[in-house]
């Protein structure tokens, strides 16, 4: 398994009235072929940001400052004024927002944002080969294909997000970027969305899948590989293994002992909190498994 | 059809609306303590115009034509009754004309200028205040004052002001009336070509503050819509701009359809005092002089067939709105 | 609420708002002219700088003086009106909206019978029927007719205030129904009632002017209205007699403008997702773009209105 994405020297800064806040500062990190990257932090660590950035998306007040993406040998400049090619977004690297419900507009149906998300990357396709394909990926994942013609208004929650994941990775992307998927679903709807995105992983819809979220045990059971992010920086990084069960950065434990998890080990057991900024913690070296 | 059902529902809703106001047409100027024929009567005699017999003959006619002397409910049913028979009465201060001929005269003129101001001004407005949403920079900047204060002027004050300044100033384009005197309203191109030029002043009062309004509320929805997250994702997927923008013009257009409709009230009655300023023998002009001799049915004519025009203008308005927004029908239809 | 927030707008807006009061307040002082005295012939000319310096009217008063006498009574009939309304509009959206239940049903249908209807028939069908038409009554018509679309707007305000968890508490802790809409519900809806008052009284003076325009104005006292319907009467416009009614028009226009400029900067203000500029744009990040929805008043309001503002637009409100 090789290397998918390698993307370098990060740094994104938001630019606000008064003082401009470092949120991604000088982050590099790699995402192999086939796996699922877990990206955690808490609110404010920039792992968003970190997220948006690799999507292609960040647009003021966020300024990418420097930082490439090399995906396919292909290196493309993420800093300054670089021109990020339009037909990137969704083919190469796809995004799968937080909070599905307002992603698509109130007032038309699924199947109309299928085929403007095919016809911007293919301009001779008819709206009939495009539905058509996305009926199949639909059926493919479990999904029935009357989604397409329903507004957004009339789908559940959990529904709206797995059509939402589908849309994303209509282009069969070869990252997708999914930012706090499962945070506003139900447990049952979580188990089913996470199952879905393996089984698209091991379809090769997408070679490779980077997952933001503060919920730490979601991770646990979808990811491979868990990054942490403190402050703007990626204090932690290792197999997922590892990482819940021997973590050996201070933050990574804090993180990790702040976690309530209904299991009889930790019956009895005080959870710490963890104070806003803890120096000790920020200096602390990254560690790299 | 859930369509089917909304339209339904929003022309009943209409019909009783109508109703209402029709009672309340009846009612209000019949509130006034005191016999209003009498008042009037009173007042043409006082004016010295009219002789006893005469004024006897006129006291009998709308005693009769009221029904004054019978109970209120009857004389609902008799105003009910003529209604339906398109008859609107007849009027106090041009007796013995009838008030439907008035209007019948007046109307065409209003509508000459109040339609196409309506229509052009929504397309253009709407269109400008998309434009400068895109745009941004110097042409958003300069397009939103200018809007802000053409809609903040009365749509009168801007019409007494080309008035004075391209009319009476300037002496570009006439001051005053429908035509030239001396001519006759026909459908010919001569006299078309004449009325024209009375028609711009007006017109352009009326359009021009019509578009400054629709560009600010449009310009507002277009920013709020540009930061919505479909369009955030639409781009995350590289969508190209241009479809994103139909989306977004459709979202925004959705509360500028609600507007529409009280911006027709406004324009309306806007209207009015324009045809005034230009003493264009449009409704306006005839409202006033109505007022000026307290002629009660033909005020209360127009009166009416001013609700009339503005609950037409809503419904379309609802019913257009419905058919873009599906979450207006299934919320009025009960679906969800 | 910084004085950072305001901008370059704001001071422009309450700059004219604060002249046109100190016109209708202290001008009278000022210009002592009495505003029923002849002072000159039928429409004579402006000449420096006395009680002509804005030359005289049709039947010869000052007109200097009728309009800062003028600007008076309109402000005063807008204030009255607009407050009236306001209040009335207030009240009746906060129980409906609090309440639900079959008042929030009754009072709702009134209220959407009474936006449906246009305002302006009703005030002309009373105002014509009025035995005597003086300021107040006319404020009062004014009033009591134009509270319909605030009661809209802050009813579905208040529907969704109702099912925030503090309110819960307050009920909890044996709060009564008055109380609760005081203290645990009015607070919200402050910044809109400010914006929502400002628009009434801009909508209530430009009522009057259109009344009196129409010949259905207060008996007796100068206003703005009220000179222009001499001026069209007298067909000043044919006569060039310009002073007669531009000063009028110009001051009324002012009024109104300011008002709307005031009441759409105090928006911007209420609502950062619809500035814009650089300087907007990081304010709105820093804030995290976190609000409330645009509420009604917003610059999509007073739209193509000049005239009349019958109803702002509801950014969505309806849903």
């Amino acid at each position: 398994m090789g290397t998918l994405v390698n993307a370098e020297n990060i740094r994104g800064v938001y630019y606000t009235e008064g003082k401009d806040v470092v949120a991604v500062n000088d982050v590099s990190i790699k995402i192999e072929e086939g796996e699922v990257l877990g990206l955690a932090g808490e609110s404010g660590s920039g792992k968003t940001t970190l997220g948006s950035i690799i999507s292609l998306i960040a647009r003021p007040p966020l300024h990418v400052e420097h930082g490439t993406l090399e995906i396919d040998g292909q290196v493309q400049e993420l800093g300054g004024h670089a021109k990020i090619p339009r037909t990137w977004r969704g083919a190469v690297v796809s995004m799968l927002p937080q909070g599905a419900m307002n992603s698509v507009s109130p007032t038309k149906r699924i199947r109309h944002l299928v085929y403007d998300v095919m016809r911007s990357h293919d301009s001779k396709i008819s709206k009939d080969e495009a539905l058509d394909r996305a009926r199949e990926r639909l059926t493919t994942l479990g999904l029935p294909a009357r989604v397409l013609d329903a507004y957004p208004h009339q789908l559940s929650g959990g529904m709206k997000q797995r059509t939402v994941t589908i849309i994303s990775t209509l282009l069969n992307p070869r990252l997708l970027v999914a930012d706090e998927p499962t945070s506003a679903l139900d447990v049952t709807s979580q188990k089913i969305l996470i199952e879905m995105l393996l089984e698209m992983l091991e379809k090769r819809i997408m070679s490779g899948v980077i997952f933001v979220t503060h919920d730490l045990p979601v991770l646990r059971t979808a990811a491979n590989r868990i990054a942490v992010m403190y402050e703007g920086r990626i204090v932690e990084l290792g197999p997922t293994e590892i990482m819940v069960e021997r973590p050996e950065h201070p933050y990574t434990q804090a993180l990790m002992s702040s976690v309530l998890a209904p299991e009889p080990a930790y019956a009895n057991t005080r959870i710490e909190g963890m104070s806003t900024f803890d120096r000790s913690l920020f200096d602390a070296p990254a560690v790299i498994h | 059809m859930a369509l089917a059902k909304f339209l339904g529902r929003k022309v009943a809703w209409t019909l009783v609306v109508f109703f209402v106001a029709l009672l309340l047409n009846f009612l209000l100027p019949r509130i006034i303590p005191g016999n209003p024929v009498d008042a009037i009567v009173g007042g043409l005699a006082r004016g010295g115009g009219t002789g006893g017999e005469q004024l006897e003959q006129i006291h009998q006619h709308y005693m009769q034509e009221f029904g004054l002397d019978k109970p209120l409910w009857q004389q609902f049913f008799i105003y009910i009754g003529n209604l339906l028979q398109g008859d609107l009465g007849t009027s106090f201060g041009s007796y013995p004309a009838s008030v439907g001929s008035l209007i019948s005269q007046a109307l065409p003129w209003s509508l000459a200028i109040q339609l196409p101001a309506i229509l052009i001004g929504w397309i253009v407005g709407n269109l400008l205040g998309a434009l400068a949403a895109f745009k941004g920079g110097w042409l958003d900047r300069g397009a939103f004052i200018g809007s802000l204060f053409l809609s903040s002027v009365p749509p009168f004050a801007l019409a007494i002001i080309l008035l004075f300044v391209v009319g009476a100033q300037l002496g570009l384009l006439p001051i005053g009336g429908a035509y030239s005197f001396g001519l006759t309203p026909e459908f010919s191109l001569a006299f078309f070509g004449d009325a024209i030029t009375y028609f711009w002043l007006p017109f352009w009062s009326l359009v021009l503050v019509f578009i400054g309004g629709q560009a600010v509320g449009m310009r507002s929805m277009a920013i709020y819509e540009l930061g919505s997250d479909y369009v955030n994702y639409n781009r995350g997927l590289g969508v190209k701009e241009g479809h994103t923008i139909r989306y977004i013009f459709r979202n925004a257009m959705l509360p500028q359809f609600t507007g529409l409709a009280l911006s027709i009230a406004a324009i309306v009655t806007g209207g009015l005092i324009v045809e005034l300023v230009f003493s264009y023998p449009g409704l306006g002009t005839l409202l006033f002089s109505a007022i000026g001799t307290n002629d009660y049915p033909l005020i209360s004519a127009i009166t009416l067939l001013i609700t009339i025009a503005v609950l037409i203008a809503n419904l379309a308005a609802d019913v257009l709105t419905g058919v873009i927004d599906p979450r207006i029908r299934a919320a009025e239809t009960g679906e969800r | 609420m910084s004085l950072r927030g305001l901008s370059l707008r704001f001071w422009v807006a309450a700059t004219l708002v604060a002249f046109v009061f100190l016109v209708a307040l202290v001008g009278p002082l000022i210009v002592s002219t009495n505003p029923d005295a002849t002072v000159g012939g039928l429409y004579e000319e402006p000449q420096c700088c006395g009680a002509l310096i804005l030359g005289a009217d049709n039947e010869g008063q000052s007109v200097i003086s009728n309009l800062v006498y003028g600007t008076r009574t309109s402000l005063i009939v807008g204030i009255i009106a607009g407050l009236i309304g306001t209040a009335i509009g207030l009240l009746v959206g906060l129980v409906a909206g609090y309440r639900g239940g079959w008042v929030d049903d009754v009072l709702s249908a009134i209220v959407n019978v009474g936006l449906a209807i246009p305002v302006i028939v009703i005030v002309i069908l009373v105002s014509v029927s009025l035995p005597q038409r003086n300021l107040y009554t006319l404020a009062l018509v004014i009033g009591f007719t134009g509270w319909f679309w605030v009661a809209r707007a802050v009813r579905a305000q208040s529907s969704s205030i109702r099912t925030r968890e503090h309110i819960d508490v307050a009920k909890l802790s044996g709060a009564g129904f008055w109380s609760i809409l005081r203290r645990d519900v009015l607070p919200y809806l402050l910044s809109y009632v400010v914006m929502a008052g400002i628009l009434q009284i801009s909508s209530a003076i430009l009522f009057e002017s259109t009344l009196s325009m129409l010949g259905l104005g207060a008996s007796g006292t100068t206003s703005l209205g009220t000179m222009l319907y001499w001026a069209i009467q007298w067909g000043s416009v044919r006569t060039g007699a310009w002073w007669a009614f531009i000063p009028p028009t110009l001051m009324l226009t002012l009024i109104v403008f300011s008002f709307l400029l005031l009441q759409s900067s105090l928006n911007e203000v209420f609502n950062p997702r619809l500035r814009r500029g650089r300087a907007a744009r990081k304010k709105a990040a820093k804030e995290g773009t976190e609000l409330e929805t645009p509420i009604e008043g917003d610059d999509a309001g007073p739209v193509g209105s000049g005239g009349f503002l019958e109803t702002p637009v509801s950014a969505g409100q309806d849903r």
